[in-house]
């Protein structure tokens, strides 16, 4: 993991006395809550339903026992007890009261940790490959170019009020677990063929009201002018990107409506820094820094690759419980005698990606006892340990049943990814929570759902995506219409993994249903697939194959309220 | 950073903007709109130096060769979280070297002190009500950044090395 420096220490201290400064202003009535809040969103303090929301980073998914110990003292002082893991890595808090959230600003500089540019029409937290550093397929490690581009971002004073929000995803690996073709700014980490390191680079991808997949910018850009390059790109969007339509305002609308000359105006500006702007050539990283950032995530010293294998009956015949959790919750590492482990935090009675100061407990515990003290957060909302041994695989079991992590559904139906919805966030359509609840206990035969096999359901609660639906092979949007919730239904989307295919938004199946008919589509739509689908079809090949007719029509037989509609 | 209070009674800033029909002929200490400018200035004299208002849609570089007779280049937030005359603030500075003075009008609220300074502003016309000395304190919170700006052009690793 990264390290903080006495600098970084110093600089995330001055961040919260800035923003205690800016909330006594706001509190003492000088600085106006309209005001205030482009300011305290950019520390990542939303106004919510409810109460404040706080969205602490975590930058590439990173995170320490000790870090999420301290999330779970908050969440136990300042919160009810729990934290929400989200699709960009961060986690948040829903119940901190404003006046508390300077002080939580402290608590969390005491273990490196902020909210900085986790909102706002900024550059964002930047989000990596939850098997960064581990992949047994990656090609290069992301995080320390994670690193170097989140130094370079954060408090960046020219691009820190954009005309919208700017996410950058980085993967350094054969498959794509970032879905970087999603993002403002899509960077993969390839070498070319003299075997030099650089980034093919994807602009103008987004989800929101109108999905669209990155362009690739250029096939090979040389590592260390990234910091220039992503100046030039953002440079161009703040210049040029509309202002006019919130939703017109993301990089996407203007790489579209500009095509080609996008590209070449973000040519004509990198040519310009790097030919003599004062300063632009410094921002080339040298390797001496990379090296500096590098030595930070170098293999841990403990770690000793182990000979001989795997054998989960090496003590008699395993459990079948085991088994399963092995097949689905536990993956290939890069260091021959470990594993990676997912503690799903996919199971009934917490919504997708909660968990409560107990579990962050257990989770932290288990951390430090078989895994360095270190954690990943998924994008898919659930957490990872990174440095598991083989040996230790059957302990692991255990205590992530204990406390709660052990449901082998990674991957599965159930392992869906839900925003919080409209029972937390203000700006939700509709709720996103009930209908996840209604799906997980509905679909709670483990035979039944390891029969169905890969399939991503995405809920999102609104247009805004958080819920990543247009990249589920079953998407849920919520909606409003006169005041009432609905969801629209889409299948066959993907976020751009081997499995699913090449990114591509979801298709929107048919007019949007009632709450209460939701959990009918989805079983509707499993069944259309269980009945036609070929021998070991995945979901979201049987949907690309036979077109989204079939489902439309069997879940049209479930509409009951919007019989009349359809 | 310089504050110019236009509502003091002690008031010495004299840059102002001017009518169409008083821009006649060149006078000292004149701000003109960018569509003044253009009108004029071909006759105006070197030697007398001017001030130009830019609306923050326009590009900077176009203004390259006037540059040397520009005693003053004010720029506009029509909404404060509106950034876009940050980066033109930035390249007159670290592209066009311009070494006059640039201030920052409209609605220019304290807490965006730091970034006007960094991306190269030198004075601010703060938006009625706003107070300088918080002003001032939002000047004073971070010692030193990460990435290189106007002020100081080396990222933090650069100085490092140096």
């Amino acid at each position: 993991m990264y390290q903080y420096t006495g600098f970084d220490r110093q600089f995330v201290r001055a961040r919260a006395a800035q923003f205690r400064d800016q909330l006594e202003r706001n509190l003492a009535g000088e600085l106006s809550d309209d005001e205030f809040r482009p300011l305290r969103l950019q520390n990542g303090w939303y106004i919510q339903r409810h109460a404040p929301m706080l969205r602490v980073a975590i930058p590439y998914g990173e995170l320490a026992s000790r870090q999420l110990r301290q999330l779970a003292r908050m969440a136990r002082e300042l919160d009810r007890g729990f934290l929400h893991f989200t699709t960009r890595q961060n986690a948040q808090f829903n119940w901190i009261p404003l006046e508390k959230s300077a002080d939580a600003m402290d608590l969390l500089a005491d273990v490196d940790m902020h909210g900085i540019q986790t909102s706002g029409n900024c550059i964002r937290n930047i989000t990596s490959d939850v098997m960064a550093g581990i992949a047994p397929d990656e090609i290069i490690d992301p995080r320390p170019y994670c690193e170097i581009l989140r130094q370079w971002s954060t408090l960046q004073p020219e691009f820190a009020f954009l005309p919208r929000k700017f996410k950058i995803a980085v993967s350094g690996a054969v498959e794509d677990r970032a879905a970087i073709a999603w993002h403002d700014i899509g960077l993969q980490l390839v070498k070319n063929e003299a075997g030099e390191i650089g980034f093919k680079v994807l602009v103008g991808g987004g989800m929101g009201r109108t999905p669209v997949i990155g362009t690739v910018a250029t096939e090979f850009l040389p590592w260390n002018q990234i910091l220039v390059y992503i100046e030039a790109v953002v440079r161009v969007y703040n210049r040029f990107g509309r202002r006019d339509n919130a939703y017109k305002a993301r990089i996407k609308i203007l790489v579209k409506a500009e095509g080609q000359r996008f590209f070449d105006q973000v040519d004509a500006e990198f040519a310009k820094i790097l030919g003599g702007d004062v300063g632009g050539g410094a921002h080339i990283v040298p390797q001496a820094e990379f090296d500096r950032v590098a030595a930070c995530f170098t293999r841990p010293d403990k770690i000793h690759p182990a000979i001989g294998g795997f054998d989960p009956h090496r003590t008699g015949a395993a459990p079948v419980a085991f088994l399963r959790w092995l097949d689905r919750n536990v993956h290939a590492h890069q260091v021959a005698g470990y594993r990676a482990v997912t503690l799903s935090l996919k199971r009934p009675g917490l919504p997708p990606g909660d968990v409560t100061a107990e579990q962050m407990e257990a989770a932290a515990t288990m951390s430090d006892r078989y895994s360095l003290g270190e954690l990943r957060v998924s994008h898919d909302q659930n957490l990872l340990l990174p440095w598991v041994r083989e040996a230790d695989l059957r302990a692991v079991w255990h205590a992530a049943q204990e406390a709660g992590f052990a449901t082998p559904n990674i991957g599965l139906l159930t392992d869906m990814i839900a925003c919080p919805g409209g029972d937390l966030c203000a700006l939700a359509n509709a709720r996103s929570l009930p209908i996840a609840a209604a799906i997980t206990e509905q679909f709670d035969d483990l035979d039944a759902l390891l029969d169905l096999g890969d399939i991503d359901l995405h809920i999102s609660g609104c247009m805004n995506s958080c819920g990543h639906h247009h990249t589920g092979h079953i998407g849920i949007l919520g909606i409003d219409k006169d005041g009432a919730e609905w969801y629209q239904v889409s299948v066959g989307g993907s976020d751009g993994s081997t499995l699913s295919g090449a990114a591509v938004p979801a298709k929107v199946i048919g007019p949007s249903f009632a709450a209460e008919e939701v959990p009918g589509v989805v079983q509707a739509l499993i069944e259309t697939y269980r009945a036609q689908r070929a021998a070991n079809e995945r979901f979201v090949d049987t949907a690309r194959r036979i077109g989204i007719a079939p489902f439309r029509q069997a879940t049209d037989l479930v509409r009951r309220e919007t019989a009349v509609a359809a | 950073m310089k504050f110019i209070d236009r509502h003091s009674a002690d008031a010495t800033d004299t840059w102002l903007l001017q009518p169409d029909s008083e821009i006649a002929g060149p006078a000292p200490r004149r701000l003109l709109t960018l569509v003044q400018w253009q009108a004029v200035r071909t006759a105006w004299p070197t030697t007398v130096p001017v001030g130009v208002l830019l609306p923050n849609t326009a590009d900077v570089e176009a203004l390259a060769d006037d540059l040397p007779r520009i005693a003053l280049i004010a720029l506009e937030f029509p909404k404060w979280v509106d950034g876009r005359a940050y980066s033109q603030a930035h390249v007159l500075r670290a592209r066009l070297h311009f070494a006059g003075e640039i201030r920052a009008t409209g609605e220019v609220l304290v807490d965006m002190m730091p970034l006007l300074q960094r991306t190269g502003f030198d004075a601010v016309v703060l938006r009625e009500g706003e107070r300088q000395a918080s002003a001032e304190r939002a000047l004073g919170f971070f010692p030193e950044y990460y990435q290189g700006d106007v002020l100081q052009p080396l990222p933090r690793f650069a100085r490092q090395a140096a």
